[in-house]
């Protein structure tokens, strides 16, 4: 109040102005409460962004690394590069208020320029498993200042995976879970098969198949292992989004010895989305796991996507 | 051969061209700040009391962020430079880089080790994790580099014919030991080995700088005093010797400024290829081979080029950014074919 008597005595000509001013102050404290909450974002992960752009905050991403390809209008912002090789004064030139990543997000020195840069750093875990997506969805959720909206998000997913499941104990009882192998296409290089501990084997094991590996990682199999194994499902990736057909041609052409194997013979080669591999549970996974299983049993009628809980 | 300059000329030119490359690193990046605020930030970091609040962000990019990285590529470029005329000088050959003693590969298989291992077995102490790849890097350049000095040394004399095969052979054994390291490593650790091989100034800090600093001191008072012995090699190893140079003693001080200096200069900022290479030759075909006058130059045209690749490698892609080692590659072998052809 003693500012109001201060701003009168300035004199008729400078009240308006000042009365406007001593308005804007007033209105301060509130509109602070609401930029608490960081309006400009980098996001340096995947499906991070995805989770992300489903919350509806879309239009707060200032910039994504080169793993957000997913939905396509994220392609349209900046690139901060890889994940792991982030530049500090890049990512300041965008002047974010956060930068969200996942575990892999750095190099360390950047990520403290950035800090003492006064920039936000959230670190979202990208391992695959439902706890971890309910701590993701949480926090992002208080971020976006959209707890609920995170947690009706949680809601479907897990509902979504738990249809899955049921569906998948009901189309066991009349076929038994297929041997899987996941191949990672590199064109023109020998396939890369995924082991035991990679998000292609959660999958794998969440569709309802069995994953026939046991190295670590990816790693190139001989085509003598790959006859051995004799997988009932092969699933391949390819990251140029050919026509399923065509793909399946130049896998089998780059692999001979996989023409041999039964999942051939029986035309089981089911096509991937690669992006669905990296950086954790993303929005898009019930979907692809759906698609998976509908392969694995191709004798039940897939689970109708209306029954699934759309949201 | 005459030379196409005088030496002076070419100081006044590099003076020139470090003096710009110098003012592009401190003032240009992808957040693009006013010349005054750079110029007010750079003097508030020399401590002048300058006032105003707004300055706090432009001193933090200028002091935090722009100057030990172009401190960074300062050392580096000047090291990488210099060490690579040594190394053309001890072999007699223009052909000849710090990667032939085996410097480079030993340092690259030690990154790999720190890497792989490093991930697969953790549990390492918080104090020395952040080190740990450059400690790893820097001892295993050094160590290879060790090794084929050994293997070149037969009845108190160095062979440098031996040298180079043994070189050779060791760059042949370390690049498949880090070959097995690429296999064993998962998606994550793979990726950051082939960035570190690719070399970036990015992240740079004060804190890591200091011992590269002190080795490329070290390194750029040093070699310059053996100018006249390096000439004298060029006439041949006996002739040398019987103007009065202890050539066996300058071979070793050779050998071990460059496994420091490179090995230090890699374990700061990964490998950076072609300006231990293109540099000296560059320098070479302006003045003549006077090592009088090519080594102090070779060491600011190397840091000047490193400098002005950096600042094309955050720039290009910004808010991105590039290897350096992709520019400096990229940049230095067409012109080097260029010099080739044109000198033809």
């Amino acid at each position: 109040m003693g500012v109001t008597n201060v701003s009168v005595s300035i004199g008729r000509r400078r009240l308006g102005p000042a009365l406007a001013l001593l308005a804007a102050l007033a209105w301060l404290p509130g509109a602070r409460a609401d930029d608490a909450l960081p309006q400009r974002w980098v996001s340096a992960g995947g499906s991070i962004s995805e989770w992300v752009v489903a919350l509806g905050g879309e239009d707060r991403l200032v910039g994504v690394d080169t793993t957000s390809l997913h939905p396509a209008s994220l392609q349209e912002l900046p690139s901060i590069g890889y994940q792991r090789q982030l530049a500090a004064e890049g990512i300041l030139a965008l002047r974010p208020d956060l930068l969200l990543g996942s575990e892999e997000m750095g190099p360390p020195p950047v990520l403290e320029q950035l800090r003492a840069a006064g920039v936000r750093l959230e670190t979202l875990s990208a391992q695959a498993d439902l706890a971890t997506l309910e701590d993701n969805l949480t926090r992002l959720g208080a971020l976006l200042g959209e707890p609920q909206r995170a947690r009706q998000a949680l809601a479907a997913f897990r509902s979504r995976l738990e249809a899955q499941e049921a569906w998948i104990a009901q189309a066991q009882r009349s076929q038994e879970a297929p041997g899987v192998l996941l191949l990672l296409g590199h064109p023109g290089g020998s396939a890369m098969a995924a082991g035991p501990d990679t998000a292609a084997a959660w999958l794998i094991e969440r569709a309802g198949g069995r994953n026939l590996t046991t190295h670590s990682g990816y790693k190139a199999l001989s085509s003598e292992a790959l006859l051995a194994l004799d997988p009932d499902v092969v699933i391949f990736t390819d990251r140029r989004l050919l026509e399923a057909d065509e793909a399946r041609q130049a896998l089998l052409r780059q692999n001979p010895a996989l023409a041999s194997t039964r999942a051939a013979r029986e035309g089981r080669l089911v096509a991937l989305d690669p992006t669905l591999l990296v950086g954790g549970l993303g929005p898009r996974v019930p979907e692809g796991l759906a698609a998976l299983s509908a392969a694995f049993y191709p004798a039940s009628s897939p689970l109708p996507a209306e029954t699934t809980p759309a949201r | 051969m005459t030379p196409a300059l005088r030496p002076r000329s070419l100081f006044i030119a590099l003076g020139l061209l470090l003096a710009l490359a110098l003012w592009g690193s401190l003032a240009l990046g992808p957040v693009s700040l006013p010349l005054g605020e750079t110029l007010q930030a750079a003097l508030r970091l020399l401590g002048l009391p300058l006032g105003g609040s707004e300055l706090n962000q432009a001193q933090l990019i200028v002091g935090q962020i722009r100057m030990p990285r172009t401190l960074l590529g300062l050392a580096v470029g000047a090291v990488l430079a210099l060490c690579g005329v040594a190394m053309q000088g001890l072999f007699r050959n223009p052909l000849a880089d710090p990667g032939l003693i085996g410097v480079s590969s030993g340092a690259a298989l030690g990154a790999a080790i720190a890497i792989v291992g490093g991930a697969a077995f953790g549990g390492i102490p918080e104090a020395i994790a952040p080190y740990l790849l450059s400690l790893c890097a820097f001892v295993g350049g050094l160590a290879v580099t060790a090794l084929v000095y050994r293997l070149g040394r037969r009845d108190g004399l160095t062979s440098v014919v031996t040298m180079l095969l043994a070189g050779i052979a060791l760059n042949a054994l370390a690049f498949a030991c880090i070959g097995l390291f690429t296999y064993l490593a998962d998606d994550a650790t793979l990726r950051t080995l082939t960035f570190w091989n690719l070399g970036s100034l990015n992240g740079a800090s004060y804190a890591r700088l200091w011992p590269l600093l002190l080795v490329a001191f070290a390194v750029a008072l040093w070699l310059p005093r053996r100018a006249r012995a390096l000439n004298a090699l060029l006439l041949g190893e006996s002739e040398a010797r019987h103007l009065g140079f202890e050539v066996e003693r300058l071979k070793r001080e050779l050998v071990f400024c460059t496994a420091l200096g490179v090995g230090a200069a890699v374990a700061a900022a990964g490998m950076i290829g072609f300006i231990g290479l293109v540099v000296p030759h560059l320098v070479r075909l302006l003045v003549g081979p006077d090592h009088r006058v090519l080594l102090p130059a070779s060491m600011l045209a190397g840091a000047s080029l490193l400098l002005l690749a950096d600042l094309a490698a955050r720039l290009v892609l910004a808010p991105a950014e590039l290897p350096i080692g992709i520019v400096t590659a990229l940049i230095g072998a067409p012109f080097f074919l260029y010099l080739l052809i044109r000198g033809r």
